[in-house]
């Protein structure tokens, strides 16, 4: 296997493919920094065009756009509080804040080096690991992955901060938003008000750009006469050096980075829960778990290292099993097919080339990243925040609109984004935070997919979600992190009292 | 007065002009609408055969998708369309045969314009290789004689795939649990990992498998056997070529749609699935040529309708 890896780095370093990566790689920047636009949008239009050529030309493409709009999607992030894809929204945490402390320049630099290091941690873990992975990928059935939304789910808790009923309650608003729609396991209609548009239920990006980007433009028409943003933010040098960062980050990046690839190798997972997860966990490890949401590096740092390491993992499944691990992925598997190459356990020794080849270039445009993000992109994007908000606010709208109505030709979209964003706005204006609201919507669903199918197989015992190896697993890593928050709480809430009997 | 008068032939001798101007068709883009999203199976056998119609017709086609609703929402768009033949409709057999019983839809076969079907693959059944049985009548036997115990993982309720089993399954008399995943792809990893009995998808994904000797396909959902799958009984050879449901695809005009037109259009397929080039990217995909025009095609429509309509309501799912 180390042979064909190392015999497939020469084809990976071709011209050809050299250039298709570097163009990839600027697309895909461009792809994710600008909201509503989609990188699976961008690469269904653009393999066909590519299918004349060699097939490592159409996939440098792709996996340049793959990783380039992973971290493209942190830059309005960062600037604007928009995440410019649905994985950059853990990213808005610490990112905008950071923006408005007049540090911009350190997060864009963070969240751009975060995004090589999961980048290359995850490819290599597809280049060394692959086989062995797709093995885990196929021990989990229908019961893992219901323990896997539980265990998202639950580290809502620790999102929603202070609190807590409002954070339960965007949850479940969330949870409801997810159950439009028609049931899978059913087919019964769910909340579509016997309207066709509602029968294939949201379109999670129309949600989330709605809930997520409308709001901020909103605030910024706001705030249209007073100084958006101060004088400090223009600044965009960078606040201290690489090794900087790595005596700072390593933990967090080694941390997300796992959590991003084993996300990954779960087909339908995705890359906003590995984002969600690794913010979590790098809050929960903190020693200063209050300085997350108020611009802390560190959140940059879990989010984007764990977004990017789901992409080259969530590769895995797709060129081991033939099962894609998400809609890329899947349009990797078609552009193979059409290379007349088919996917699954034969494709490593049928061509070798192709996919240690496509291995190499997932590396590579991960590092692509450090000099075309750090170096180009970065100081362009940054200049937006000069432009007043009376371009600023007309041209982001457009945009998102553009965005959404490709994913589906559809002019209601536009209508259901509007709406959700108001609802956002309101909920912001409110307190209510919008994070666990994503969240519902993303694991309600796959929490209750997923329980209903370990009941159809098993005929309604339930000791299966407890009896299975890797569920009981799960389950213990559920039980440990709950008792663990708990005592802590409990050790706080000692504290303070000892400290006020004191006074 | 005069001013209506002058409108009015001059309506009338546009309208009598459109026939003499049909030689002339297509003499402007064309927009062709996929009811999925790009990227996808449709969208990719739809991209692929435009490359070649392009060049028959001499007119650009755009592509545009509108996907949701099972491929209702871009049907229906479609069916409100002018009927000039500059709007065509490129999909599969789902959303005219299966979602009309199953949602309110704005359109059905009898008013769509039929002008030809493109191609098809079936559906097949695989177990792993420890399953007590070598052939798609053995296959049969043991599920009848075990009521209840197998589960077979499907593309979920009202998927073409689980009501191609279904048709199977009632005529022989066998009763099977339905575990409804999100695709292929899904039904694939739940299979090897071992989480369902029966894998129920298309051909192409599970190929590597069976040469791998990790799974044996017993049967196929066509009529005839299946080349790649030698293992595997179509219907005919069970006794039950009636039975055949298979995912195939399609190309569709407007309510009124000129016939002239309709068969410009089937023309210009008929010699665009010629190119060698789109023939193995069909064979790649599992899928084989079937040209089915006009009215035959709309006869195929009505059969695949009702019989589906049957298995739908004996299941439960039919909504009036």
């Amino acid at each position: 296997m180390f042979e064909s890896l190392l015999n497939a780095l020469p084809v990976a370093l071709q011209f050809e493919s050299l250039i298709s990566l570097f163009v990839g790689t600027l697309i895909g920047i461009l792809i994710g920094a600008l909201p509503g636009l989609n990188p699976v949008m961008a690469i269904a239009l653009m393999l066909p065009l590519t299918y004349g050529f060699d097939p490592i030309i159409a996939l440098g493409l792709v996996a340049g756009i793959y990783n380039g709009s992973m971290y493209g999607g942190s830059i309005p992030a960062i600037l604007l509080n928009i995440p410019g894809t649905p994985a950059a929204i853990a990213t808005t945490f610490d990112g905008y804040p950071m923006t408005r402390k007049g540090e911009g320049g350190l997060a864009l630099k963070t969240a751009c080096w975060s995004s090589a290091i999961g980048g290359i941690v995850s490819a290599l873990a597809l280049m060394t690991l692959a086989p062995m992975l797709a093995k885990v990928t196929l021990a989990f059935g229908p019961a893992e992955y219901f323990w896997v939304a539980v265990f998202g789910l639950v580290s809502i808790a620790l999102l929603v901060g202070k609190d807590a009923s409002k954070g339960m309650l965007c949850a479940l608003l969330g949870v409801i938003i997810g159950l439009v729609g028609v049931d899978t396991i059913s087919g019964a209609e769910r909340f579509t008000f016997d309207t066709l548009y509602l029968v294939g239920g949201f379109e999670l990006l129309v949600v989330l750009i709605g809930l997520y980007a409308v709001p901020p433009v909103l605030e910024m028409a706001e705030k249209r006469n007073e100084s958006y943003f101060n004088a400090e933010s223009f600044r965009v040098s960078p606040g201290g050096g690489a090794l900087g960062l790595l005596r700072r980050h390593w933990r967090t990046w080694s941390r997300s980075s796992l959590i991003g690839v084993a996300v990954g190798i779960l087909p339908g997972a995705g890359g906003n829960l590995a984002a969600l997860l690794s913010y979590n966990e790098a809050k929960r490890k903190s020693s200063e778990p209050e300085s997350f949401g108020t611009g802390n590096p560190v959140g940059i740092a879990a989010a984007e290292s764990g977004n990017s390491a789901d992409n080259a993992a969530a590769m895995i499944p797709s060129l081991t099993l033939g099962i894609p691990g998400n809609l890329i992925a899947a349009l990797v598997l078609g552009a193979l097919m059409i290379h007349g190459l088919q996917p699954g356990p034969q494709l490593f020794t049928r061509a070798p080339d192709v996919v240690f080849g496509f291995m190499w270039q997932m590396l590579l445009t991960a590092m692509l990243l450090l000099l075309l993000g750090g170096m180009v992109a970065t100081r362009l994007f940054a200049q937006v925040l000069r432009m007043p908000s009376a371009l600023l606010v007309p041209t982001t709208l457009v945009l998102m609109a553009v965005g959404v109505y490709t994913v589906n030709g559809n002019v209601m979209d536009l209508y259901v984004m509007l709406g959700f964003g108001l609802l956002g706005y309101l909920l912001n204006r409110l307190g209510f935070p919008l994070a666990p609201v994503v969240l519902g919507v993303l694991l309600g669903p796959m929490a209750e997919q997923n329980f209903r199918l370990t009941m159809l197989i098993a005929q309604n015992d339930w000791t299966v979600l407890f009896t299975r190896p890797i569920s009981l697993g799960i389950v213990a890593l559920l039980a440990a992190v709950l008792i663990s928050q708990l005592l802590k709480t409990l050790r706080q809430r000692a504290r303070s009292a000892a400290h006020s009997q004191q006074r | 007065m005069k001013l209506t008068l002058l409108l009015t032939t001059a309506t009338a001798s546009a309208l009598a002009l459109t026939p003499a101007l049909a030689s002339d068709y297509p003499n402007r883009p064309i927009e062709l609408i996929v009811p999925a999203p790009a990227g996808g199976g449709t969208d990719n056998v739809a991209r692929m055969l435009n490359q070649y119609l392009e060049a028959e017709l001499g007119q650009p086609v755009a592509v545009l998708n509108v996907a949701g609703g099972g491929g209702a929402i871009g049907v229906n768009q479609f069916s409100r369309a002018r009927s000039d033949g500059y709007t065509l409709l490129s999909t599969w057999n789902s959303p005219i045969t299966t979602v009309p019983h199953m949602q309110r839809v704005q359109y059905s076969y009898e008013t769509l314009t039929p002008i030809t079907s493109t191609s098809q693959s079936a559906y097949t059944l695989c177990v792993a290789p420890d399953f007590p049985a070598e052939s798609g009548e053995e296959f049969l036997a043991e599920l009848q004689a075990n009521p209840g115990r197998y589960t077979y993982g499907n593309d979920g309720v009202g998927g073409t795939m689980r009501l191609a089993a279904e048709r199977i399954f009632e005529a022989f008399d066998i009763t099977a649990r339905p575990i409804p995943f999100g695709g292929a792809g899904e039904t694939l990893q739940n299979f090897l990992g071992g989480h369902v009995d029966i894998y129920g998808g298309s051909i192409t994904p599970v190929l590597p498998y069976v040469e791998e000797g990790q799974a044996k396909c017993l049967l196929v959902t066509s009529a005839d056997d299946n080349e790649a799958l030698p293992q595997a009984s179509g219907l005919a050879a069970l006794g039950h070529p009636e039975l055949e449901t298979v995912l195939w695809r399609m190309m569709l005009g407007p309510e009124g749609m000129a016939e002239e037109r309709a068969e410009a259009v089937a023309d210009a397929v008929a010699r665009a699935v010629e190119h060698p080039e789109f023939q193995a990217f069909l064979a790649a995909q599992g899928e084989t040529l079937n040209l089915v025009r006009g009215e035959e095609l709309r006869e195929r429509l009505r059969l695949e309708t009702q019989a589906i309509g049957e298995t739908l309501e004996s299941l439960g799912l039919k909504q009036q």
